[in-house]
């Protein structure tokens, strides 16, 4: 192994762009966790899940935050465990059943395999979506998921407290 | 996927790994001769220069950074540099140093991953960068930690790793601290070593005994190997100024792609690192030039599978010039030149990771841009790449579908294409008859 740095033992990871109205979200979240946990880094924002490596090394907890878009209410907050042993496989369609492939970009799965045969996934690895409404250019966040931040921020909190 | 019907056979592949986005590449063979190529591009067309008709010129390095997240640096300095050629900015060395590291920054992130993640598995017979982890961890390792330094080096010149946000025409926003830039020193010293241990380890691959004739067109720098700058150079031993190259450059549409198709001189060209090395090795660094030496390579490269070693010279070169950089450096007296508006036509080109990126812009009274064009590397060398699986599927006619297939799909990875830039590319089908 060649990252030998010590690592804190919880890493929460905001994805998405603040120029991008909702996108910022992820980041926003992590942002505030990171200042209530003084345990917790923060490591975003990210818009590249390849650059988790390097960060989850020695993690107890990873935990990432993102803007999703599955059909519920705005603000909706949703929380899932991935098996980091990945004996099944992530439960999320492939980049190639989305009709997506990059040549440049590896996805969480691709990121989290890579990691587990480099000795660097974490020992648990959270993620954390919340619903969106606009993805627009823009700064700021619409309403709806404004007022669900603090709750997101919460659920952070606890989840970390449940696993530290 | 393979089917067979008496007299017939066709290959194809959904979703080849490591090539980016949506389109097929359709192979036809009939008695044993490859008789068409078709790259066929269905990407929706992006319209970016359409978008930036009526922004402020100040927006151009901004949006165009959008255009794509693992180049975003070259899409600013191109716009930058086609900015101040309109207003008659004269930016200094200093300013120049900086915007060099900082792209030095993503070539290194982009060439680190290119070669140990997406294109080094094709000649170790594995899937993907996981497989290639199971079997060579350190040389995975030895990637990631590189492209984590040329992040690094984006971040603290850039503000972030990607889309940085610092840049601006004349030059930066903020000029990094002298501490900040200090820290780059150690970890772009490592990175450098362990990009010549990737050298001679690219070295070791077995390649396919394969020359191709091409045409090839890089910028030339009068100094050092062009990256933020130079003027556009031949393999034929023409050189052209910027606006002589945006005249001559004529691109157009074919029904089966979305991306502009490019030719110079009436001819396809090639672009990136394959043309960068053969014009400009004697600007390598000489650590670099060394490099390149040790790996076998001659004054020019022309196997396209030998890509790869070129882009770990390259990867040599980029952490060399930005340790010297680095280590030198002192802050600009001020961020930025003064840029001030005014009717004008100007271009602009410098080396993206991936191979020549040009602008042009013509900009109104009130600084507002009322025309934009930008070629980007893939889109040049969209009709090369279509040679080159020509050739190498004749070249490899004898083997099996599956083997032949990968064969292809590596002719397409040879160039790194950054479809997203240009437009995007997905099924691979080959059908003999």
């Amino acid at each position: 192994m060649r990252a030998t740095d010590l690592r804190p033992t919880v890493v929460v990871a905001g994805f998405g762009s603040e120029y991008r109205l909702d996108d910022g979200v992820g980041p926003l979240v992590a942002s505030l966790v990171a200042k209530r946990c003084a345990m917790v880094r923060d490591i975003g924002p990210l818009a590249d899940p390849l650059d988790l490596l390097g960060n989850w090394n020695g993690a107890a907890l990873a935990i990432v935050v993102d803007a999703v878009r599955s059909g519920a209410r705005p603000g909706t907050v949703s929380h899932f465990e991935i098996d980091v042993r990945l004996d099944d496989g992530l439960d999320v369609p492939s980049q190639h059943e989305r009709g997506v492939t990059s040549t440049h970009g590896i996805g969480l799965e691709g990121v989290l395999r890579l990691a587990s045969v480099i000795d660097q996934a974490p020992h648990r690895l959270m993620l954390v979506g919340i619903e969106g409404a606009s993805f627009g250019n823009g700064v700021g966040l619409s309403p709806a998921v404004q007022v669900a931040v603090p709750g997101a921020v919460q659920l952070v909190v606890d989840l970390i407290a449940e696993v530290t | 996927m393979t089917h067979g019907t008496s007299g017939a056979r066709t290959v194809h592949v959904e979703g080849i790994a490591r090539v980016e986005g949506e389109g097929s590449l359709r192979v036809q063979i009939h008695n044993g001769r490859v008789t068409d190529v078709a790259l066929e591009i269905f990407e929706p067309p992006r319209f970016f220069e359409a978008l930036l008709v009526g922004r402020h010129f100040s927006e151009a390095p901004d949006i165009t950074a959008r255009i794509c997240g693992i180049c975003p640096v070259a899409y600013q300095m191109s716009a930058c540099a086609a900015m101040e050629d309109a207003f008659g900015v004269h930016v200094d060395d200093r300013i120049t140093s900086l915007r060099r590291l900082l792209y030095c920054g993503e070539w290194i992130q982009s060439h680190a991953l290119h070669i140990h993640l997406l294109h080094a598995p094709d000649f170790l017979g594995c899937q993907d960068a996981v497989q290639l982890a199971e079997i060579d961890r350190s040389s995975v390792e030895r990637g990631l930690d590189i492209k984590r330094t040329g992040n690094l080096v984006m971040a603290t010149v850039g503000g972030r790793a990607i889309h940085p946000v610092n840049v601006r025409v004349g030059g930066f926003y903020s000029a990094p601290s002298p501490r900040s830039i200090a820290a780059l020193v150690e970890p772009l010293r490592r990175a450098r070593q362990d990009a010549l241990e990737t050298v001679a380890w690219v070295a070791g691959f077995d390649y396919p005994d394969i020359e191709r004739d091409y045409r090839m067109v890089a910028l030339r720098d009068e100094r050092r190997y062009a990256i933020e700058g130079g003027r556009p150079a031949t393999s034929d031993g023409r050189q052209m100024s910027t606006s002589t190259f945006a005249d001559e450059v004529v691109e157009e549409h074919v029904a089966r792609s979305t991306a502009l198709h490019a030719r110079l001189d009436g001819r396809h060209y090639l672009t990136g690192p394959l043309a960068r090395f053969s014009i400009n090795r004697d600007r390598l660094t000489p650590l670099a030039g060394a490099a390149a030496d040790d790996a076998g390579l001659g004054p020019r490269c022309t196997n396209p599978f030998q890509s790869i070693i070129v882009r770990a010279v390259e990867l040599v070169d980029a952490c060399d010039e930005a340790l010297a950089l680095a280590e030198s450096y002192v802050p600009p007296d001020e961020p930025a030149a003064e840029v001030r508006a005014r009717r004008a036509v100007g271009t602009g080109a410098s080396e993206a990771p991936r191979g020549l990126l040009f602008h042009r812009y013509e900009i109104d009274d009130d600084g507002m841009i009322v025309s934009a064009r930008i070629v980007p590397p893939t889109s040049q060398n969209q009709l090369v790449i279509e040679d080159d699986l020509r050739e190498v599927a004749q070249h490899g006619i004898d083997l099996d579908d599956g083997q032949l297939q990968l064969r292809c799909e590596q002719a397409v990875r040879n160039h790194d294409p950054c479809i997203s830039c240009a437009a995007h590319f997905l099924d691979v089908s080959v059908a003999r008859t």
